[in-house]
């Protein structure tokens, strides 16, 4: 099998130089996805028939909670790539997708607290799904502080690879043990998983929500990346030159 | 010790005659004593399970009916902490004095090294806290239903706890600071035994078979064992080489 | 044998027992009910406990809710579409709860059979039940007619 495509991802210079074209693309089917479903969602979708207008929040909760998720496995794959193939890039994606991922759950738990408001009366339930929520961003303060603690980059990389790598396989332990324990939810996010559970009307506009959710997060993971492999990679040739070329004035902006 | 020479080759490891098992049986046995010489790490998780466990009658109400309604979770909660307590130095005095060089470089598997080393600390640690925690019970008024599920939830949890914090410990070991840090990184891994070891306990106090809950700890238990000191391995071959 | 292969042998017989174990224990601690949920069949067929913490669930029945003038107690009956049960309140239900809604209720069986709840929770979509319902309904191969008393009734 010819693996040329895979080393050639782990260059960090190879990865700068293919984002810094695709980069602007993603960033703004980001913004175009995400504006045209704000308006929607916000301006054209019809009330809920039970929750009134609260539920829009709907269209930013559900994504940046499935994000939230996504984005542990996504650093947790990263980390195992690294450890496998000894990829340096790989490390520097799990590295910048620690914090991207941490203030989506956070925004994730802020935005249903205030769902909970109105709907169930109180600002925090001790139920299945939000606990998990609460735990999921345990374990990625967890993982952002083992990588501060370490004063080599190395062991900082491949310790916090170990770790997310754990974390992962716990998510689901905990997920579940969490759900057969406090099963009180009102798992809003369950419209998906029925049929006809949610009015077209509203899933639309909640799904571009997502989509522009993933590229947006895909957008923010690339320039955090980038940024790193320029401090990362400083000492050597050619992010010199791109700096006397002016190269990454013009990337930047 | 079983530090056998690193420089041997295939043949001369098989003169030497350490199999697994003596290997296995010889870094437990030196755990042990060593913990047996040096009291103070085996007694103070211990003396902290007692003096949390004191401070909550103080702290919430001395009433016998509201303790006994917490008890199952407050010892639970404080068994889990007093564990945490006690896992910084699961591996420190050997990276300092470089024993666990000798244990990654010897040909014994490193997997079942690390079981060793984990086992000895349960024993050390895990297992009093066991024995201490019907005591405890007793303290917070725990009906009389309450103390086996309690022994048998501890007793399956903390080796649980035991195998999930010494990756922990093992991913620390090289820093100086590494407690708090270790407590962070752990305490959220911990919630699926917590959440199944105080139910255990407060099932049967409500009087419900405990079967259910008993083999989902069996199960972590054992998933643990198979799991754990894979992350364990890797984490103490990372520390040491660098 | 070669010691290094010896030990690769115990290694795999090690995991492989050990999974076996974990699998063996979690197929058998999904048969039992972990959660302590039961519907209100089997509720009413006797197989729940009497004056312990459980859970059940069900929909409202339709114009089955009944309040005191004076208190804030209350009684409504629960059905999985195979046996209702009256469940008693007494507190402030939420505000989603809705007759031909799905409820779960925490609380004790007394003797007469009925249902003391300390808690309702109610849920928001009509479409959508509790995994425990949709579960025992399922089993009881009533989903379908379920549904119809939810809307219906």
């Amino acid at each position: 099998m010819n693996w040329q495509w895979f080393h050639r991802l782990g260059s960090p210079r190879w990865f700068y130089e293919k984002t810094s074209r695709w980069s602007p693309w993603v960033g703004t089917l980001a913004l175009m996805t995400i504006v045209i479903g704000v308006i929607w969602g916000l301006g054209f979708a019809p009330e809920d028939s039970k929750q009134g207008n609260s539920y829009r929040i709907i269209f930013i909760h559900v994504p940046a909670a499935f994000l939230a998720l996504a984005g542990y496995y996504v650093m947790a794959i990263a980390g195992a790539v690294g450890l496998i193939w000894r990829m340096k890039l790989s490390f520097m994606v799990m590295k910048c997708a620690a914090p991207i991922g941490a203030v989506l759950t956070f925004i994730s738990l802020v935005t249903g607290a205030v769902w909970g408001k109105p709907t169930w009366g109180t600002w925090w339930v001790w139920d299945a799904r939000i606990t998990s929520m609460l735990i999921l961003f345990f374990l990625y303060l967890g993982v952002i502080a083992l990588q501060g603690a370490y004063q080599s980059r190395d062991l900082s990389n491949k310790s916090s690879a170990i770790l997310s790598l754990v974390g992962m396989i716990n998510i689901p332990i905990i997920y579940k043990s969490v759900d057969w324990w406090f099963t009180l939810h009102q798992p809003a996010t369950l419209k998906f998983t029925g049929p006809s559970s949610i009015d077209p009307s509203m899933a639309y506009p909640l799904l571009i929500m997502i989509f522009g959710f993933y590229c947006l997060y895909a957008w923010l993971l690339m320039k955090w990346t980038r940024l790193e492999i320029l401090e990362q990679e400083q000492k050597t040739n050619w992010v010199k030159e791109l700096l006397l070329t002016g190269g990454i004035k013009s990337s930047k902006s | 010790m079983s530090a056998v020479n690193t420089n041997l080759d295939q043949q001369s490891i098989e003169q030497t005659e350490i199999s697994l098992m003596q290997g296995f049986w010889a870094v437990l046995k030196r755990d042990v004593v060593t913990a047996f010489r040096q009291r103070s790490d085996m007694i103070n998780p211990v003396v902290f399970f007692l003096m949390v466990v004191t401070m909550m009658p103080l702290g919430i109400s001395p009433e016998a009916k509201s303790l006994s309604f917490l008890a199952p979770g407050l010892l639970w909660v404080i068994a889990l902490l007093a564990t945490l307590l006690s896992l910084d130095s699961l591996f420190r005095s050997d990276y300092e004095d470089g024993s666990l060089e000798q244990v990654i470089l010897s040909p014994q598997s490193l997997y079942f090294m690390v079981i060793a080393k984990v086992l000895s600390h349960w024993l050390t640690t895990g297992l009093p806290l066991t024995f201490v925690a019907p005591l405890l019970g007793v303290l917070l008024a725990l009906p009389a239903e309450g103390y086996l599920p309690l022994l048998g939830s501890l007793l399956l949890g903390t080796v649980t706890l035991s195998l999930v914090g010494a990756i922990g410990a093992a991913l620390t070991v090289s820093l100086r600071k590494g407690g708090l840090l270790l407590s962070l990184i752990i305490m959220p891994l911990y919630v699926p035994v917590l959440i199944f070891g105080a139910s255990c306990v407060r099932m049967a106090v409500e009087g419900f078979a405990i079967g259910g809950p008993l083999a989902i700890l069996g199960a972590f238990c054992a998933v643990a064992i198979v799991l754990a000191p894979l992350a364990i391995a890797g984490a103490l071959r990372m520390s040491v080489e660098a | 044998m070669n010691p290094v292969r010896k030990q690769r042998l115990f290694l795999v017989f090690f995991i492989v027992i050990f999974s076996s174990i974990a699998i063996l224990l979690i197929t058998y601690a999904l048969r039992e009910n972990i959660n302590l949920f039961y519907p209100p069949s089997k509720i009413v067929s006797g197989e729940a406990p009497i004056d312990r913490t459980i859970r059940a669930g069900g929909c409202v029945i339709a114009g089955t809710v009944e309040r005191s003038t004076e208190s804030l107690a209350m009684s409504f009956k629960i059905t999985d579409g195979i046996a209702d049960m009256t469940v008693n309140y007494t507190g402030i239900l939420p505000n989603l709860f809705a007759e031909g809604e799905a409820v779960v209720v925490n609380g004790k069986i007394d003797n007469t059979g009925q249902f003391n709840a300390t808690e309702v929770l109610a849920k928001h979509d009509e479409n959508y039940l509790p995994p425990e319902v949709a579960e025992a309904m399922a089993q009881a191969g009533s989903e379908l007619q379920h549904q119809e008393t939810c809307q219906v009734l």
